[in-house]
């Protein structure tokens, strides 16, 4: 029983190194292992515990609370404390109060696995709600997967995510069905050559990747740089000798791809261009108002600001940082756990079946279920056109 | 190829700028700055928050932008570098990369994590020998080498400036000479803030603001120092017209009439070339003999 909970501690310590200092060697590894493992038997924060039934009921979230993703993270994090102050208010869940555990994932896969880490094994929280960045939530997944806790990312669009795990969910739809709703319109509209600068992150090389598939060699400028790229000029020059019809900026955040934008417009470049939903964020226009004007966007339908959401959303945390969508994502997948835990309990494989079955919940982003790889269904995508400083919903843009 | 040479006059200009001010405080103090980025930062922040929230005119808020980093600076100096440098060369080291995290958490905390510019929109382009660069860049670059002649000038052909030279070349013996070395030291670091910071505002008139980005413009000032020769001001400045020149070139030209070089080992190739060279010349590009022992 003893050396159970001895080997039980060991592994489970041994992998909290492995996923934070991975990067040292082992010899130096092993002589952190001796002082961490005694560590780890006077918290015993790895032995898995169910839940007792008593005291408040902990749902973790992740998310970048700072660096150049944090519009995301605080969004997200207000959309799901929103939630969670109503059902609290209500009276919470059989009477159990709701508690939010927020750790910062920096928008990096490093420090979300060891926010996911630390959400799992020391807070032992019931589900979480993150990543937010898709870097995030691919490497939080196998962690949360291990000790199944069920996840539900509420903007993490990346195709890896769908087969991430069977305790994965996301209540955003993939950019494997954006990528061919992109081409779709692309066809559409004459639109054969088009030139796109990505930046190297997950999200972003993988809607590249995906959107490749989708248009091969229509696709006649590709060029991956460095996250956090601001001078993309030597490319915008390259450009001007390229024959293209349509720029399609892929950034992961609004700084990088207000830069592109500026550059590219500075350059004289007058040619369509079109993104996705990381262009709707209202900072954009802050940054380069003329820049940005005629932007095209695919991306899902907006979230009504007058309606009962909207409304209490703005009243208690102001104007969104980045989009009011964001926040209505994170407060569906916060509501859908609330309703998941009163029907089933606390047991995460419960939670997991729970979500499978839901057919249509009726969300405040429009009525959505899953599909068997924890995949949105139910969501459509819409034309977003930047015109006199704000992104005005159009066309439906259909994925067939 | 006009087109390249003008980027890299603009990104030049930057990190010129920062190196420029990294190579005085190396030479004279000896000290290593790791939170250079952070002070250019903060000089650009507060240039923006001048400008864009208590709407005061341009130059104003540069002058405003321009005191507040003097200040930090001159605090910085006195809390994480006097106290130090005399004991041992590499404790700065330790102590900037702690002020670099105070940088960082305050930036957060006062201007958040959006990306800020302090000129937005669109710049007046205009073409000059079939290249497209915008008045206010060539205001930018134009402003820029005369600052760098401005301190030639004042390096070469003043008392002050011989004071420094003499610093440099050694401390104590011109300490003996009556040149009161501590406080040439403080103003030298808080020179190299206003430097920085004007760096700071550059990168925020010409892109965006955003908390993340002062390690890699810190590195790529150290790259510049050290191409350029050990606390050698001309070389510094430059070694850094000369990568961002390379980084442009790498990236923007059709080699060999064949392939482009991908954009995402733009930093990298330029980085790869200063070892190379460094292999061949390891004092630096304009290393001077006077300070060998």
């Amino acid at each position: 029983m003893i050396l159970d909970i001895i080997v039980d501690q060991f592994s489970c310590t041994f992998q909290l190194i492995r996923a934070k200092w991975l990067p040292i060697p082992i010899k130096s590894m092993k002589r952190l292992l001796v002082p961490l493992f005694a560590l780890g038997i006077l918290l015993s924060a790895c032995s898995p515990v169910a839940d007792d039934g008593t005291g408040s009921i902990k749902i973790g979230y992740i998310g970048p609370l700072t660096g150049e993703a944090a519009s995301y993270g605080k969004d997200t994090l207000n959309g799901a404390m929103l939630a969670v102050n109503e059902i609290n208010e209500a009276g919470g869940i059989n009477g159990r109060m709701i508690e939010i555990i927020a750790e910062d994932g920096r928008c990096t896969g490093t420090d979300a696995a060891g926010a996911a880490q630390k959400l799992v094994n020391v807070d032992k929280v019931i589900a979480i709600i993150g990543g937010q960045c898709s870097g995030e939530t691919l490497a939080a997944a196998p962690i949360a997967e291990a000790a199944q806790v069920v996840m539900i990312s509420p903007i993490s669009s990346s195709p890896d995510v769908t087969v991430a795990g069977d305790f994965i969910f996301r209540d955003y739809p993939s950019d494997g069905l954006k990528t061919k709703a992109m081409a779709g319109y692309f066809k559409k509209e004459g639109i054969n050559k088009i030139a796109a600068i990505t930046e190297n992150t997950d999200f972003a090389i993988a809607f590249r990747d995906a959107l490749k598939e989708n248009i091969g060699d229509a696709l006649v400028f590709d060029e991956v740089v460095e996250p956090g790229t601001k001078d993309y000029r030597s490319l915008m020059a390259r450009l001007k000798d390229e024959e293209f019809d349509a720029f399609f900026p892929n950034g992961q955040t609004p700084a990088s791809m207000a830069a592109m934008m500026v550059q590219l417009r500075e350059q004289g470049l007058t040619q369509l261009a079109i993104s996705h939903d990381v262009a709707q964020d209202a900072s954009m226009f802050e940054i380069a108002p003329e820049a940005v004007e005629g932007l095209l966007a695919i991306g899902v339908p907006a979230v009504d600001r007058d309606s009962d959401f909207g409304q209490k959303f703005l009243a208690e945390h102001g104007e969104a940082q980045g989009a009011l969508f964001f926040a209505a994502q994170a407060y569906d997948a916060a509501r859908l756990f609330a309703d998941a835990i009163a029907e089933v309990g606390t047991e995460g494989a419960a939670i997991r079946d729970y979500l499978y079955a839901v057919d249509s919940f009726d969300g405040v982003v429009g009525p959505f279920g899953f599909d068997d790889n924890g995949d949105v269904t139910g969501i459509s995508y819409v034309l977003w056109k930047a015109s006199n400083g704000a992104f005005t919903q159009g066309e439906a843009v259909p994925v067939n | 190829m006009i087109q390249l040479i003008l980027n890299g006059l603009i990104a030049g200009s930057l990190a010129a700028l920062m190196a420029g001010g990294l190579a005085l405080v190396y030479g004279v103090l000896g000290v290593f700055n790791m939170a250079l980025g952070q002070m250019a930062l903060i000089g650009g922040y507060c240039t923006w928050w001048l400008h864009q929230v208590l709407h005061l005119p341009l130059a104003l808020s540069i002058v405003g932008g321009l005191t507040i980093a003097a200040f930090i600076s001159w605090i910085a100096f006195e809390i994480f570098i006097n106290p130090f440098y005399k004991r041992h060369r590499f404790l700065p080291l330790v102590t900037t990369i702690a002020l670099s995290m105070i940088l960082d958490g305050l930036i957060l905390l006062f201007f958040e994590e959006k990306p800020r510019a302090i000129m937005p929109g669109l710049k007046h382009t205009f073409e000059v020998f079939g290249g497209r660069i915008s008045v206010e860049q060539v205001a930018l670059i134009s402003f820029t080498v005369l600052l760098m002649m401005a301190l030639a000038y004042v390096l070469h052909s003043t008392a002050f400036g011989r004071k420094i030279r003499a610093v440099v070349q050694h401390d104590h013996a011109a300490m003996s000479l009556g040149i009161r070395a501590p406080l040439l030291h403080r103003s030298i670091f808080i020179m190299s803030g206003v430097l920085a910071g004007l760096g700071g505002i550059y990168l925020g008139i010409d892109q965006n603001l955003t908390p993340v980005f002062a390690f890699p413009i810190t590195i790529k000032a150290y790259a510049a120092i050290i191409a350029g020769g050990k606390g050698n001001i001309w070389g510094a400045i430059v070694c850094a017209y000369i990568i961002a020149l390379l980084e442009q070139f790498v990236v923007g030209v059709h080699w060999f009439g064949a392939f482009y070089i991908s954009a995402g080992y733009q930093q990298t190739v330029a980085l790869l070339f200063i070892i190379l060279f460094l292999l061949f010349r390891p004092q630096g590009l304009f290393s001077s003999k006077a300070r060998s022992a």
